[in-house]
């Protein structure tokens, strides 16, 4: 009874939340947590098949709705916070949400997105079967304090969840470091050839994580990402279970993963992680990847992962929260060689996390090329950026707290692009504006 | 060609760069540059570990995780006395949160307890089971006519016995979340658990540190120009505000 009270006012408030035009995807969950603590574990029952649990610092929530558009496109049934809602509320939004009105949910898979500082509380609820790691970066020292504490947390998880299957990324020497010793099943992601030229400075994973000792590269990919050894312990990358190799960047991302062509129309070197996670959790539930590359095709990226929007000319809505996740943008958009205009934009917010020192460990300077027409910096923390690029040498054309006028602006620009790089709670506000001025021009264009 | 040079020294960049150092780094040098001082920055680092102590103008000690500020700890030990005299013969330094703590006579690594670079007769303990000091803090310190923003997150508490503070607690916890006072200043030496990072939102701060320094290497000098501070004000007011 409290279960079926409980999804009531889950769903209620889910179409009140749909009038007021509010997108949060906790909220619901919460209120289905106060009436029916254990409505997780109940509904959990009801999953036939695996539990796939998706943590990790970046590409989380991508990795997470491949999986489960993957799973739907070969007919499943598939519980997903889709919106990236992912402490216990937002894993509780989707299993109330997935119920009809009777409270009853049926559902072949449950693919979850945790924030990997909460898994620990999850798992108490739920123990999936199967955890994917895409990563873990320099994220949030606030609230994390150390990343060796996170680590620790997120061992304790395992152990709690009885050593679910574990699929790490063999590239990341910090987060591949869970399949050293691991009671459970353990499979590796890698891209297993040099592709980029450049190197941002990494500042994770200079240390073996095994011997504390210094450890080199035979070639890095990004950040810590790479194919890494220690020469005092003889710890390295991992023998990679799902790989990819023939990268091409020139068209979107073409690759091949154990001689599988996969093609994606969107861009991000990074993606090709994500890609690779996917891959390797339909492989680990054993599915057919056949029907994998051509749901590919249909997957629509989530909000601000590289988002279209035509203003009479492409802007391109980018989340990014952390000196990894920025520097990848700027990597690509410093690859478009158009002309373009650049918005950044950074909150302080406690989902953004208050320390903002962060800031200058980005390679905000990298984009500073010759085919940069306008620099626009906004948000709370407008002023630490305008600082960042001063400081750099970098010319800032704008400060502005309005958003809306400059993204206007900038579709009357010289400028053939115009990129935004946006933090999480500027995410969805952009993304609105962007939206109304997209459908403002439309309306214009018809006049 | 300037009359004036300054030597920035970056101990371990490539290993205490927890808190945006570099931030720090920049506002030294261009704050010089723009001035029309000469300014260089060198660093020791892991490849490179040479140490020119002689040669240095200011030097900044960054924070770092506790692996890698054990390394610089370890390493520094051997440097321990030349740095004294640096210190004590009025040379210019910075030395931020895990920077600041190692130059104690005991410190805490990680839960270790250690013996510092006893460069100060200062003693940094561990925090009751764990606690952490973390936020935005505001100090007024001292011949800064600006109040000073910073970020700070440590879990362990600093006594600086008779030494100075670096500055007077508005916001935060400051060296111990009682005593109302952040940080340590001796002779030409700042330390603080202030990131954020400090310099560039202060640049009353920085200016301060280049005085001392030019000071210190050239009797003669007078002064600096002044600079347009519009943005740096700025983004030291959204602060104070933000935690009003």
């Amino acid at each position: 009874m409290r279960l079926l009270l409980a999804v009531w006012a889950a769903k209620l408030s889910a179409v009140l939340g749909q009038l007021l035009g509010k997108k949060s995807s906790s909220t619901p969950g919460s209120i289905a947590l106060r009436i029916c603590p254990d409505i997780i574990r109940k509904l959990k029952s009801k999953i036939k098949n695996e539990v796939i649990v998706v943590c990790g610092t970046n590409g989380k929530t991508t990795t997470n709705n491949l999986l489960a558009t993957a799973l739907e496109k070969g007919g499943a049934n598939v519980v997903c916070n889709r919106l990236g809602a992912n402490m216990l509320s937002g894993v509780a939004t989707s299993f109330a949400l997935g119920c009809n009105w009777f409270g009853r949910l049926r559902a072949d898979y449950a693919c979850l997105e945790v924030d990997e500082a909460y898994t620990a509380k999850v798992f108490k609820h739920i123990k999936p079967d199967i955890v994917v790691v895409t990563n873990l970066f320099r994220d949030q020292l606030d609230r994390y304090g150390e990343m060796d504490a996170l680590m620790d947390i997120m061992k304790k998880a395992f152990e709690t969840a009885d050593h679910p299957t574990l699929i790490l990324n063999g590239d990341d020497p910090v987060s591949s470091g869970f399949g050293r010793d691991y009671k459970g099943e353990v499979r590796y992601f890698g891209i297993s050839e040099k592709v980029l030229d450049e190197q941002e400075s990494a500042q994770d994973g200079k240390f073996c994580s095994n011997c504390g000792a210094e450890q080199k590269y035979n070639y890095r990919h990004y950040s810590q990402l790479g194919d890494y050894y220690c020469p005092s312990c003889g710890n390295k990358r991992p023998k990679i279970d799902f790989e990819a190799s023939c990268v091409d960047l020139t068209d979107g991302i073409g690759f091949l993963v154990n001689g599988e062509k996969i093609h994606l129309n969107y861009k991000g070197f990074y993606n090709i992680y994500n890609v690779l996670a996917t891959f390797a959790g339909i492989k680990t539930i054993g599915k057919d990847t056949k029907s994998f590359a051509d749901s590919l095709a249909l997957y629509k990226p989530q909000i601000g992962r590289m988002q279209q929007f035509d203003l009479g000319k492409p802007f391109i809505l980018n989340l990014a929260k952390n000196p990894a996740g920025f520097n990848q943008a700027i990597q690509t958009v410093a690859q478009d060689t158009r002309k373009k205009d650049v918005i950044i934009a950074v909150n302080d917010m406690p989902s953004d996390g208050t320390d903002v020192s962060w800031l200058w460990d980005v390679d905000f300077e990298k984009i500073a090329d010759s085919s940069l027409n306008r620099l626009i910096v906004s948000g709370m923390r407008r002023y630490d950026l305008a600082l960042r690029f001063k400081y750099s040498g970098v010319r800032v054309d704008v400060i502005t707290e309005d958003m809306k006028s400059f993204l206007d602006s900038c579709s009357l620009s010289d400028a053939e692009v115009c990129y935004v790089l946006v933090n999480y709670t500027m995410l969805f506000s952009t993304e609105n504006i962007l939206k109304e001025l997209e459908a403002e021009k439309e309306k214009n264009k018809n006049v | 060609m300037s009359d004036y040079k300054i030597n920035i020294l970056h101990i371990y960049p490539d290993l205490l760069n927890l808190y945006g150092d570099k931030g720090n780094i920049e506002c030294l040098r261009k704050r010089l540059e723009w001035r029309g001082i000469d300014a260089t920055v060198s660093s020791c680092t892991m490849e490179n570990p040479k140490i020119d102590f002689q040669d240095a103008d200011i030097i900044l000690l960054g924070g770092g995780l506790d692996r890698e500020l054990s390394i610089v700890l370890d390493r520094l030990k051997e440097k321990a006395e030349e740095l004294k005299s640096f210190v004590e013969s009025g040379g210019t330094m910075l030395a931020i949160c895990g920077g600041y703590q190692i130059l104690g006579k005991q410190c805490f690594i990680g839960e270790n307890r250690t013996e510092g670079l006893g460069i100060l007769d200062i003693v940094t303990v561990k925090n009751a089971d764990n606690h952490r000091f973390i936020g935005d803090a505001v100090i007024e310190c001292d011949g800064i006519p600006k109040l000073v923003v910073g970020f700070e997150n440590h879990s362990e508490k600093t006594n600086i016995g008779k030494y100075t503070p670096f500055g007077k607690v508005i916001k935060g916890f400051g060296n111990d979340g009682t005593s109302g006072f952040e940080g340590v200043l001796y002779k030409n030496l700042i330390g603080t658990y202030l990131h954020g990072p400090l310099l560039p939102k202060n640049p009353k701060v920085c200016d301060k540190i280049l005085e001392n320094a030019l000071k210190n290497k050239y009797p003669d000098f007078k002064e600096l120009a002044p600079l347009e501070d519009g943005v740096e004000e700025l983004a030291n007011e959204y602060m104070l505000k933000r935690m009003q």
